[in-house]
């Protein structure tokens, strides 16, 4: 009797497993919509598909991430389907996204890399994160394949792998308008107070330096790990002890606003310096208005950009995701259709070296109604290089701030 | 001294929150003797419970909470039936195995309904009193004045009902208790019902001040195993004292010690406090 109910235990515990199993969704296949049935593509016979490798977090805290810059790909995917696939050589192709699950860990999207390879002859990988992209990077020239990085890593880029194209631009071209637009209209003493994480760190180093450089004083210098505290009013209050004029805050955009919000509670008045993960249109949702963030500079948000595609694509995106995009979807969007475009021109859906030696025709050749970005070149790194836009919020509202 | 009694507020206010937790942890080990990994889980449970009544069915705070505390109360009661009470003749092993599985089971079921995004539970508490320059926000009251009360109703239940007496026989003795005619049953279903309904209401006054998302239970779990080993594991008292004690020592630490080492310094309080006593404050026997 005793064997027997643990045996149904065991069973029990197998059943949940599985069903853990089905509703993370790893390692699920993410079949093409649009399908090769729709019949748009009459004449050319069957459409060939090329499949397009994900690996990203899908579950886990960090899956709300992983799952906006797989739509924005996804989406992207579903245009050029929708649109009858392209044509290469007289030839049909559509795109058929493979997603897996790597957690947020750069071994899984290592190993995930090589399935992809093995299973569905993926010519390019995108991963969102800096780590995956590095235990790619490993073995991504041999095994010839493109990853398509969507982090604002510098170091990616300088290491001089010939098949990585970064999508965002580097974060360290954000220190410069940051600093000067909070010194100018805050103050020179900082107090840092950005996300745990290996990214929070090295944005800490980069900002670090560069603030003193430009007089400024660094009074108080610690970080918040969001995965371990509850509340952040200790550190707040030992932060603001010190009498900062700016705090340079960042992470999720969600956490995030709720330091800022903090901070406000404990009668903060200064600016806030936004680490670029989070974005300030996130941040509005959680402290509901802009107000609470007076003074903030950080990213420019998508919906606030003044390119000409931006409204049509948001409203896009709201109808199949119902939320409005921010710069996860909408880069890896863009991105997803200039790697399209390159195959177009290096007539090549296979040929990893030949796409990306056609990354800039892609570029130059992206419909009007795609470039929700102003991204002109591909620098020879691999990077995009793309016209920063950063915005800070005066007087309830955002407003683009000059870059340069 | 501003800075002094601010940190003291804010000990407070956490430490509130990790003694729910802990209580509930250590009244379900006290009894059963199974270290309840997915008390966290429960703790998360709760907040989207809570959160769900008052999106989607408009209910006001205090009724969403007590919805909360019901539901999560079953779902306790019900995971003690399919998953605990099988168990029961198993060794040790096979239960903490199983509160994992159910802890990594409740994540994923989570993040399948409500999605992995952060949400934000909005009370109607957020105003903002400021006395002799200390910040006290309406909702860190209520996380105080909400959690003494639960503990003093725990209190008086446990000690002077009939119901709750049986609950600390079986802590006490568990054959005895058969002996004597209590249900055990009945009793391991009840302790499990009033651990979850605990960390329901924990989760629930502390959301607000932070978010809620499928991992938030991790964010008291590991605490609250330290609370519950630092006050002696099953004490009632040790585990509403280590909350505190916690608390204030991240606080404290954090402020006039180094923030980067805060968790160790709970750690070495941990290492300290079990060197002289090896079974923690109160150790449990006679209650």
């Amino acid at each position: 009797m005793r064997k027997g109910k643990f045996q149904f235990a065991a069973v029990m515990l197998m059943a949940f497993m599985l069903l853990l199993a089905a509703c993370s969704g790893g390692g699920t296949k993410e079949p093409a919509s649009g399908g090769e049935t729709k019949g748009q593509d009459t004449g050319s016979g069957d459409a060939e598909s090329v499949n397009i490798g994900y690996t990203g977090p899908l579950s886990g805290p960090a899956a709300f991430y992983g799952e906006r810059t797989l739509n924005g790909i996804k989406m992207a995917a579903e245009e050029v389907n929708e649109a009858g696939g392209f044509e290469i050589d007289g030839k049909k192709y559509k795109l058929n996204i493979v997603s897996l699950d790597d957690k947020y860990l750069p071994n899984e999207a290592g190993s995930n890399a090589k399935r992809l390879l093995q299973e569905h002859k993926t010519p390019i990988v995108f991963t969102p994160h800096s780590g995956g992209v590095f235990a790619m990077q490993v073995f991504n020239q041999q095994d010839n394949f493109l990853i398509g990085a969507y982090t604002s890593e510098p170091k990616i880029t300088e290491s001089g792998n010939e098949l990585t194209v970064r999508i965002p631009p580097r974060y360290d071209g954000y220190l410069a308008p940051f600093t000067k637009y909070s010194m100018e209209r805050f103050g020179k003493k900082i107090a840092f107070l950005p996300t745990a994480s290996q990214y929070g760190k090295d944005w800490a180093e980069k900002l670090e330096p560069y603030w003193e450089e430009q007089g400024g004083e660094i009074v108080y210098n610690t970080s918040i790990d969001f995965t371990k505290d509850t509340d952040f009013f200790t550190i707040i209050t030992n932060a603001l002890k010190e009498k900062p004029d700016v705090l340079f805050i960042g992470g999720a955009s969600e956490p995030t606003a709720k330091v800022a919000k903090q901070a406000r509670e404990l009668g903060f008045e200064g600016g806030f310096i936004i680490m670029d993960q989070a974005k300030l249109d996130e941040m509005k949702r959680v402290t509901g208005t802009y107000e609470l963030l007076e003074g903030s500079i950080g990213v420019m948000p998508l919906v606030d950009s003044d390119e000409a595609a931006v409204p049509d694509f948001v409203k896009r995106y709201n109808e199949k995701y119902g939320e409005d995009p921010g710069s996860e979807a909408g880069l890896n969007y863009i991105g997803m259709h200039v790697f399209v475009e390159a195959m177009k021109a290096a007539k090549s859906v296979d040929d990893p070296h030949k796409i990306r030696d056609h990354m800039q025709d892609g570029l130059d050749n992206l419909a009007d109604d795609k470039k929700i970005y102003d991204i002109p070149a591909i620098g020879d790194d691999g990077g995009f290089e793309a016209e920063l836009v950063v915005g800070a919020v005066e007087e309830g509202k955002i407003v683009p701030i000059p870059a340069k | 001294m501003e800075i002094l009694i601010q940190q003291l507020f804010n000990g407070l206010t956490i430490g509130s929150v990790y003694s729910l937790v802990a209580l509930g942890l250590t009244l379900v080990y006290g009894i059963l003797h199974i270290p309840n990994f997915a008390h966290g889980a429960l703790y998360m449970m709760g907040g989207y419970v809570t959160l769900t009544m008052m999106t989607s069915q408009g209910m006001h705070y205090w009724l969403a909470i007590a919805v909360s505390a019901i539901v999560v109360g079953l779902l306790a009661v019900l995971m003690e039936r399919l998953v605990f009470h099988p168990l029961r003749h198993a060794p040790p092993i096979h239960d903490k195995i199983a509160a994992i599985g159910i802890l990594l089971f409740l994540e994923a079921l989570a993040q399948f309904i409500w999605g992995a995004e952060y949400q934000t539970m909005a009370s109607p508490y957020g105003q903002i009193i400021n006395v002799a320059g200390v910040t006290l926000t309406m909702q860190r009251l209520l996380i105080i004045i909400a959690a003494v009360v639960v503990m003093i109703f725990l209190y008086v239940f446990l000690k002077k009902t009939y119901t709750g007496a049986t609950i600390i026989a079986m802590s006490q003795n568990r054959e005895g208790a058969n002996l004597v005619g209590i249900n055990t049953n009945r009793v391991a279903m009840l302790t499990f019902l009033i651990s979850g309904a605990l960390a329901a209401i924990a989760c629930s006054i502390a959301a607000p001040i932070n978010l809620v998302f499928p991992g938030m239970g991790h964010l008291v779990i590991t605490k609250a195993f330290v609370i519950i080993i630092l006050g002696g594991m099953g004490s009632i008292p040790g585990a509403i004292a280590g909350g505190y004690i916690l608390g204030f020592t991240e606080s404290l630490g954090a402020t006039y010690i180094s923030n980067d080492y805060k968790d160790l310094i709970a750690f070495v309080l941990l290492v300290l406090i079990l060197t002289i006593r090896p079974k923690g404050l109160f150790a449990r026997g006679g209650h």
